[in-house]
């Protein structure tokens, strides 16, 4: 109760950087709410670091703030992992966005909403009932909405997915509303703690349409397949602190959402909830890195790697809760510590890697990968941060990707001989799913830092690029340096990931894995010692390279043009591109990508046997779009202009609407008298 | 199955080589090649062809054709060196890690040939790059090539 008013503090503070943010001139205006939004930021991360290791939750309650319903919070070990990661995605994405203020941040609305975005993610994970969580959810999702739709003006594709956004995120809002309202209308209360003593006395059919719900509003704001098509409209047209924070922090309170439902308020429940969860999971991995492997542009590839992990740790979740339904609490928790691995790994390099792509578009005007190139030699330092945080999300070790997909990889693994059929056919196949989409993510990585930031210039505008503000540089420095402290000495922030999983999993006594510098699986087979395996990489790369210096007697290196088949003069068009790299994988996954492709030959007049033209076109849409939602838009659009026969503007017409209504009205009043 | 059977060895039988010094010692037992076009009239590529087919098969003695000149110990130039071939095949010959010879195939490649003086011709390839071992015919016959080759690996 002595740290709430740290929670009250940041939340004022939030507020206040958002006044600010709208009332001073432009100069100032983003530098000083930044301020003040990092003092929120503190505020929220210290009552958290409290919660964390006090174990003490921070309980408020104010009756009059809102009338009726009242606020409560509460803020959990759980919250309070979330909060961590929200603060520490936030205080990044607000440095670079110091920088990236003059290209399209600085106006009035979104100096003043970011803000107000910011604190509603901090807060989000403190809501203690039903009324206060869902108010910061929408004025979550309202406030990215504001964000996403900053640059309105520029193209028209912004305001697509604008809509796409608007409609999925409230959809889902609505899934949300419809299971809460289903739970408290069975209880008397609606704080979670009191919904959660109740859920238990529930009909099972209740409580899993209560979990379908759910999973299918958070999933729709996780950007899970076949909810993720707002996720790839997105992120591309937001300013990139806001695709930051989008990705990284708001996308992992959907999973946030899925566990605070499933573990904490529900209690987990019978297997086959889990098991969606599992097949969502490994859908959107498969689905999403599949997409990222063929995407040419780089935000769009990093919103589809973004469904893509998300579907990694929802695999992770989707496990531990089969295994708690199957009894293997050692295992649950495990998985469950896996998933928040994950979770807190996909925050710092996704943050890092749009965070990057936005100091690319800065530089050079493009987010197209085959605009790009030689980037590394122009921009040595957020080329090499790109460089590190795409090791990272290709689970390079030591890096911290590879500590959470380790930590999976073992949990499923162990899980796979636990001797339940449909464990037998789930965890194998999460397995090789898993397996695919670790190769996909190389894939994808590969290309976008080796079309990106190698080779050479394919636009003037890539030629042209120059090294971006020092905040900028500064703000992906600290999410990559995270990427390596979360790698290598993975056990400072473990026990907080395992207090976390202890309120998903109250009947957790022992901690899943040792906390010594190495990684030991307690009650299981598995060792890893990311430090040793850092120091080791260290050792003999620097022996390598050594040994190379000293022994090798080599003549003065033969400088010579790298060889381009003996054409006489070498242009950037010769090169690679990213749609070639994506080829074979494009061939590969056809039926999955269903990719549209069209050439266009034109002859010569003479003869055809002389090619005038050609035109050669690809495109690669989102087949989920294509074939689910359009026809879901048709449909609703059929049923519009079905109703416009009702309504055709006749004045006349609707006159004789109101006539026959009341005729009927009285007639049956006369008949049933 | 029956049909190799049927044809059995169609190799021809590897016979004695005359000339054994036509290499550097570098390159004595396996010789990675790159076949260089300089504007043949693919003549000479038939044979080469040949030359590195079942019957002949040169690879037999250590002889393999490459796709890259990095790869590669020598460069197997035929034809007159074009106008337009000239610069690449400097560039090929730069790009051949030393040490490197050139096989000059066929007599156009030997001293232009028939194209002797046309107006596209730069010269013979001897005029661009440096030749090291020469075969000659219109076209070589693959037993020329294969024994020049064999000249150079020894084997």
């Amino acid at each position: 109760m002595t740290a709430g008013w740290l929670v009250v503090a940041g939340a004022t503070t939030g507020v206040a950087a958002g006044a600010v943010g709208a009332a001073l001139p432009r100069r100032w205006r983003f530098t000083s709410a930044a301020l003040l939004v990092w003092l929120a930021c503190a505020f929220e991360a210290a009552a958290a670091v409290h919660v964390m290791a006090t174990g003490r939750h921070i309980v408020l309650h104010s009756a009059t703030l809102i009338p009726i319903t009242g606020v409560d919070i509460e803020l959990n070990q759980l919250g309070a992992l979330f909060v961590l990661l929200v603060a520490g995605v936030a205080i990044p994405a607000t440095l670079h966005g110091i920088g990236y203020a003059r290209h399209g941040l600085d106006s009035r609305l979104a100096a003043g909403t970011f803000p107000l975005f910011v604190t509603c993610l901090l807060l989000v994970p403190a809501a203690g009932s039903v009324a206060t969580f869902m108010g910061l959810w929408e004025l979550m999702a309202l406030t990215s909405l504001v964000l996403v739709l900053i640059n309105h003006g520029r193209s028209e594709a912004t305001r697509s997915a604008a809509t796409w956004y608007a409609v999925f995120t409230h959809g889902g809002a609505v899934l949300i509303l419809v299971a809460w309202l289903i739970l408290t209308a069975h209880t008397k209360g609606q704080t979670f703690p009191e919904l959660s003593a109740h859920a238990r006395e529930l009909a099972p059919a209740v409580r899993g349409l209560v979990f379908l719900l759910a999973l299918v509003g958070f999933g729709s704001k996780a950007g899970v397949v076949p909810f993720h098509v707002w996720l790839p409209k997105a992120h591309p047209e937001a300013p990139s602190p806001v695709s930051a924070l989008m990705s990284g922090a708001m996308v992992a309170l959907g999973v946030y959402g899925i566990i605070l439902v499933g573990d904490v308020v529900l209690g987990r429940g019978p297997s086959w909830w889990w098991l969606t969860v599992l097949v969502l999971g490994a859908g959107s991995a498969l689905f999403g890195s599949i997409h990222a492997a063929s995407s040419t542009d780089m935000k769009r590839l990093l919103a589809y790697s973004t469904t893509d992990n998300i579907g990694l740790a929802l695999i992770a979740l989707g496990a531990s809760g089969f295994f708690e339904s199957t009894r293997h609490p050692l295992l649950a928790a495990l998985a469950l510590v896996a998933s928040l691995t994950l979770i807190l790994n996909h925050a710092a390099f996704k943050a890092a890697l749009f965070l990057s792509a936005g100091s690319v578009q800065v530089a050079t005007g493009s987010r197209d990968l085959d605009q790009l190139g030689g980037l590394l030699r122009r921009m040595p330092q957020t080329g090499t941060l790109f460089l590190v945080s795409a090791a990272a999300i290709a689970a390079l070790p030591p890096l911290n990707g590879f500590v959470g997909e380790w930590l999976l990889f073992q949990s499923l693994l162990h899980g796979a001989a636990i001797g339940s059929t449909a464990g037998d056919v789930a965890i194998p196949l999460a397995l090789s799913a898993m397996a695919l989409t670790a190769g996909l993510t190389v894939v994808a990585f590969v290309k976008a830092a080796g079309i990106g930031f190698l080779g050479r210039p394919r636009s003037v505008g890539a030629d042209d690029a120059v090294e971006v503000a020092v905040t900028m540089r500064l703000a992906v420095g600290l999410l990559a340096g995270a990427c390596v402290v979360l790698g290598v000495v993975p056990f400072l922030v473990l026990p907080a990931v395992e207090r976390a999983a202890g309120v998903a999993l109250p009947g957790l006594t022992r901690a899943p894995v040792s906390r010594g510098v190495e990684l030991q699986l307690v009650g299981l087979r598995g060792l890893l010692a990311p430090a040793a395996v850092a120091g080791g990489l260290v050792v003999a790369v620097g022996a390598v390279v050594g040994l190379r210096r000293v022994l090798a007697r080599r003549p003065a290196p033969n400088v010579a043009e790298a060889w381009g088949c003996g054409r006489q003069f070498q242009t950037a068009r010769m090169q690679y591109t990213a749609v070639s790299f994506a080829e074979p994988v494009q061939r590969v996954f056809d039926d999955v990508l269903r990719p549209v492709q069209d050439l266009d030959v034109s002859h010569a007049a003479e003869s055809r046997y002389f090619v005038e033209s050609l035109t050669f076109h690809n495109s690669v849409d989102d087949a989920v779009e294509r074939w689910l939602y359009e026809r879901i838009i048709r449909a609703a659009r059929r049923w519009g202009q079905a109703a416009r026969l009702l309504q055709p503007g006749s004045v006349h017409r609707y006159l004789a609407y109101g006539l026959g209504a009341v005729v009927v009205v009285f007639a049956s009043l006369a008949v049933v008298r | 199955m029956r049909a190799l059977w049927r044809v059995r060895r169609v190799t021809e039988p590897a016979g004695g080589v005359a000339d054994r010094d036509a290499g550097p010692p570098e390159l004595v037992g396996s010789l990675q090649i790159r076949h260089v076009d300089a504007g043949s009239c693919n003549g000479c590529e038939l044979e080469i062809a040949s030359a590195f087919g079942p019957v002949y098969d040169a690879e037999r003695f250590g002889a393999r054709l490459v796709a890259s000149p990095r790869h590669a110990d020598a460069l197997l130039v035929t034809g007159p060196v074009t106008r337009n071939m000239a610069v690449p095949l400097v560039k090929t010959f730069e790009a051949t890690p030393e040490p490197r010879i050139v096989i000059a195939v066929g007599d156009c490649a030997r001293d232009c040939g028939v194209f002797h003086g046309a107006y596209g011709v730069v010269g013979a390839v001897g005029d661009v790059v440096p030749v090291d071992v020469s075969i000659a015919g219109c076209p070589p016959d693959p037993t020329a090539i294969v024994d020049a080759l064999r000249g150079i690996t020894r084997r």
